[in-house]
C-alpha cells in the first residue's frame, strides 16, 4: 500500500519539479527578449580577424570551390545572354538600354559600385535590381521583369559585370544615413521563434562551426552576387539568400526589394566598401 | 533550370603551341534529371532526362567518347587534356536520352 | 534508399521520457511563458515522406561484372576530391595518371564509381593516344557520404585505382 503512494507521489512530484525549472528558464528568455528588441543594438564582439576566418575556411573546406568557379561557372551564361536583353528594343517607347548608355550599356561601366544608394523619389534606398526595374517602367515604357527570374538576374549581373574589378564606394552620409542605420539595427535585431539575430552568427560566432557548417565572416558577404550556388543549383541574389537565412531563423520572410531587405542590402555593402567587385560568384 | 538547355562553353588556353598538352573545359546547360526526384507539389516523379553520351572529335579522329549516368551534376563540367599536333577544328558532341544533340566546334590553331 | 529505422535503445529512450516531455509541452503550450516570436508554423520541417527505394546495387558485384577477378593495383592514379563536401549535388572530381599516353601502352578507359550512390557507376571515359595525358575531371552527384572510386584500364589490360572519402553533410545553414 504504502510503496503504491510512493509511486503515485513520484508521478506527481517529477513533473511538478520539471514544470517549476522549465518556468524559470521561460520567464527568463522572455524578459533577455524583451530587452533586446527595441532600438538598441546589442553590444557584441568580433569572434575572430577575417584572416583568421580564412585561414579555418581552407583548413575546413579548401579551395574547391574557388577552383570550380575558375573552372566553370554555370553563371558565366547570363552575363552573355544579360548583353543581348541591354541591347534589345522593349517597350513602348522603343528604346533598349543601349540608347541611353551606349553601346552594350558600356557607359555604366563603374556604375554598379556605387549601389545600393539614397534615391529622392523613392524616399529610400535603390539596389541596382530596383534601378534597372525602375529604367525599364519609366524611361523605355515596358513591364518590370519579375525578381529572380532570369532575365532581371541576366540583366542585373551584366551590369555589375562591367564593373568588376572595380572597389565598392558605396555611400551613406546625408539622406542615406538613416536607412543605414536601419539596416543595422535590422542586422543586430533579435527576432524569429529561435530568437536570432544575423550578428549573433555572422559576428559573435563567425569562424566557429554550426553542426558541420562554418559560420563565415560578414566581411566579403556582397562582393560577387548576384552568384551561383551549388545548394540552388542555379544563379540567386543577395536578397533570395537573405530570405533563406530568415527561413531558417522562422522570421516571416519579408518579399523581395522590401524596404527592410533594401536596408540591410545598404548594411552589408557598406560593411564591404573598397573590396573589389566580382561577378558572377561561386558558393557553396 | 530549362531556360536556355544546350547552351555551351568550351575554354582553351589563350596561345597554343605545336606539341603542347592542353587542358579543355566544356560546361553545358543542362538539367540532368536523375528520375528519382520528386515534385515536390504534384508529389509526382519528374521523368529522368540525363546526357548519356559524350563524344569528342579532334579532326575527324574520334579521341575521346564518354558514357555518364544519373549521377553526374546538373549543368555539367568536364574537362580532358589534348596534345595539340595539327590545326584542326575541336568538335564536342552531346546527347541527351530524349534524343537531344548539342554540339560546339571551336578550331585550334597551334602558333 | 535506406529507411530510417531508429535503434532499440533510442525507441526505449522515448517510451521513457515520453511522459516528462509531454508534460513539458503541455505547460508550454498553457502558459505560453516560453516566447514564441513571430515566426509561421509552417516554417517547421516535417518529416520527410517516404520515397519509392531505387534498388542499390552492391560496389562489389558492380566492380565484379565490370572487371572480373582482375586485380586493382593502387597506384599510379591520383584524384582530387574535397573533403566535405557541403552540398552532395555537386561534387568536383578530378583524375589524373602518370602512366604513359603512347601508342600500344596508353590509358585506355578511366571508370569513376561512388560506393554509397544507388547506382554506383558515375561516368566511364575512353581515352586514346591523342589525348596526350590521362587526366579527367567531371563534377557528380553523391547521395551520402562515400568513398570515391577511380580505377584506370591500360591498353594492356592492367588495373590501377585510388579511392578518396568525401563526406557530404547536409547542412543546416544556408537557405
Amino acid at each position: 500500500m504504502s510503496k503504491k503512494i510512493s509511486i503515485l507521489l513520484k508521478m506527481l512530484v517529477f513533473p511538478a519539479a520539471v514544470m517549476l525549472v522549465t518556468g524559470t528558464l521561460g520567464s527568463m528568455t522572455g524578459a533577455q527578449a524583451a530587452t533586446q528588441s527595441g532600438s538598441k543594438i546589442e553590444q557584441l564582439t568580433q569572434s575572430m580577424s577575417y584572416a583568421e576566418y580564412q585561414k579555418r575556411y581552407e583548413k575546413y573546406y579548401g579551395n574547391f570551390t574557388a577552383q570550380m568557379a575558375e573552372n566553370g561557372n554555370p553563371a558565366d551564361f547570363l552575363i552573355d545572354d544579360g548583353k543581348d536583353l541591354a541591347n534589345k528594343v522593349v517597350g513602348s517607347k522603343g528604346k533598349s538600354c543601349a540608347s541611353c548608355h551606349g553601346k552594350d550599356a558600356l557607359k555604366l561601366k563603374g556604375a554598379a559600385t556605387t549601389f545600393p544608394k539614397y534615391n529622392a523619389k523613392l524616399k529610400g534606398v535603390m539596389t541596382l535590381a530596383l534601378q534597372i526595374n525602375t529604367c525599364l517602367k519609366n524611361q523605355m515604357g515596358a513591364k518590370p521583369l519579375k525578381y529572380e527570374s532570369y532575365d532581371q538576374l541576366a540583366l542585373t549581373l551584366y551590369v555589375k559585370s562591367l564593373s568588376n574589378g572595380m572597389p565598392i564606394q558605396v555611400s551613406i552620409d546625408g539622406p542615406a544615413k538613416p536607412f543605414y542605420e536601419k539596416g543595422k539595427i535590422a542586422y543586430y535585431k533579435r527576432h524569429g521563434q529561435l530568437n536570432f539575430s544575423c550578428a549573433i552568427c555572422h559576428v559573435k560566432y563567425a569562424g566557429y562551426k554550426a553542426r558541420s557548417n562554418l559560420i563565415s565572416n560578414n566581411k566579403h558577404h556582397a562582393d560577387h552576387w548576384p552568384c551561383y550556388r551549388l545548394k540552388w543549383g542555379k544563379t540567386g541574389s543577395l536578397q533570395r539568400r537573405f530570405r533563406g537565412c530568415m527561413k531558417n531563423m522562422r522570421v516571416k520572410k519579408p518579399p523581395f526589394q522590401s524596404e527592410e531587405l533594401r536596408n540591410l542590402e545598404l548594411y552589408l555593402t557598406y560593411i564591404d566598401n573598397g573590396d573589389r567587385i566580382q561577378v558572377p560568384g561561386m558558393r557553396m | 533550370m530549362p531556360q536556355g538547355i544546350g547552351k555551351i562553353k568550351i575554354r582553351l588556353p589563350r596561345t597554343v603551341r605545336k606539341g603542347q598538352i592542353i587542358t579543355v573545359k566544356t560546361l553545358i546547360i543542362h538539367p540532368m534529371e536523375t528520375g528519382l526526384r520528386k515534385n515536390k507539389k504534384t508529389k509526382k516523379k519528374i521523368p529522368a532526362y540525363y546526357i548519356n553520351d559524350v563524344s569528342v572529335y579532334y579532326g575527324d579522329q574520334l579521341i575521346t567518347h564518354e558514357n555518364w549516368s544519373i549521377a553526374v551534376s546538373a549543368n555539367p563540367f568536364m574537362s580532358f587534356d589534348l596534345k595539340v599536333d595539327k590545326a584542326a577544328p575541336l568538335k564536342i558532341v552531346w546527347k541527351d536520352i530524349k534524343g537531344g544533340i548539342y554540339q560546339k566546334t571551336v578550331q585550334i590553331e597551334p602558333r | 534508399m535506406k529507411k530510417n529505422d531508429f535503434s532499440h535503445s533510442r525507441r526505449e529512450f522515448l517510451k521513457k521520457t515520453g511522459f516528462a516531455s509531454a508534460a513539458l509541452l503541455s505547460f508550454s503550450a498553457l502558459s505560453s511563458v516560453i516566447p514564441l516570436g513571430n515566426g509561421k508554423a509552417g516554417n517547421w520541417i516535417g518529416p520527410r515522406e517516404a520515397e519509392a527505394a531505387p534498388v542499390k546495387e552492391d560496389i562489389k558485384d558492380k566492380l565484379k561484372a565490370t572487371f572480373g577477378n582482375r586485380k586493382i593495383e593502387m597506384s599510379h592514379v591520383t584524384m582530387k576530391a574535397p573533403i566535405i563536401a557541403e552540398n552532395g549535388a555537386v561534387v568536383p572530381v578530378n583524375i589524373s595518371s602518370d602512366l604513359p599516353m603512347e601508342a600500344g601502352n596508353y590509358v585506355k578507359k578511366i571508370y569513376i564509381f561512388v560506393d554509397n550512390n544507388s547506382n554506383p557507376f558515375i561516368a566511364s571515359v575512353d581515352l586514346s593516344p591523342a589525348n596526350g595525358r590521362a587526366a579527367f575531371s567531371l563534377r557528380i552527384k553523391m547521395r551520402k557520404t562515400s568513398p570515391v572510386r577511380a580505377i584506370v584500364e591500360t591498353s594492356k589490360g592492367k588495373l590501377y585505382g585510388t579511392t578518396k572519402i568525401v563526406k557530404v553533410t547536409i547542412g543546416g545553414c544556408g537557405g
